[in-house]
């Protein structure tokens, strides 16, 4: 049986595109907080929950990024394989339940060990982490497969 | 579940690559099929015995594990 909800294969080449440097800038972003003037923005005020003023300034990048991150990490890991056949199927679901295990794991251990601003710089990264997760780990039994 | 894949392919005279072409299914597959690492779909399983005009349960039979 065939998994549905994939996309064509040559998403994948775009996704890889789209999604290191996206990495690269979400790390610089999480090091250095930087704020481009060009995307600064008033928020209106039916999306801000309580506010002393009426508007609030925000910059943009952060959303961005969040959102690069996102679109490109689903095409990723997402897109079929040249031959999606149903071994891979079977990879691919094993993998993703091995992702979600790694991913809570590690944020399970982040709540007792880790407090603060750490803790809230790890909820930012764990928002991502387990389609990247998921993703070194297809890779590599694809990778290991295909040498075998 | 074991499988003669291996044999029906000598004696067939055909490479992994050359089955999995004719299954529609990469040579990895038919790889992990064969040293019993991926047990196929029922579809796939009768796919592979006929393109060696055998019966399914000639190329594959469970073994005493399966059973267990």
């Amino acid at each position: 049986m065939k998994l549905q909800y994939l996309f064509p294969n040559r998403f994948k080449k775009i996704g890889w595109i789209i999604l290191i440097p996206s990495v690269v800038l979400g790390v610089y972003w999480l090091i250095e907080h930087p704020e481009p003037d060009f995307l600064d923005v008033t928020i209106p005020p039916f999306l801000i929950e309580e506010s002393f003023l009426n508007s609030a300034k925000d910059n943009l990048l952060n959303e961005v990024i969040g959102l690069l991150l996102i679109i490109s990490s689903f095409l990723v890991a997402f897109s079929k394989e040249k031959l999606e056949d149903e071994f891979i199927n079977k990879i691919r679901l094993d993998s993703l339940v091995w992702a979600t295990y790694f991913n809570y794991t590690i944020l399970a251990l982040s709540i007792i060990f880790i407090y603060n601003s750490g803790f809230l710089n790890i909820m930012a990264i764990n928002l991502f982490t387990i389609l990247i997760f998921f993703i070194i780990r297809f890779n590599w039994v694809l990778y290991k497969m295909k040498r075998s | 579940m074991k499988n003669t894949i291996r044999v029906d392919r000598a004696i067939k005279n055909i490479t992994q690559a050359k089955l999995a072409e004719l299954v529609q299914v990469s040579r990895q597959t038919i790889n992990a099929i064969e040293l019993g690492k991926y047990i196929p779909s029922t579809v796939l399983a009768l796919k592979i015995a006929q393109v060696f005009e055998k019966k399914v349960d000639d190329v594959f039979q469970l073994e005493e594990k399966d059973l267990s």
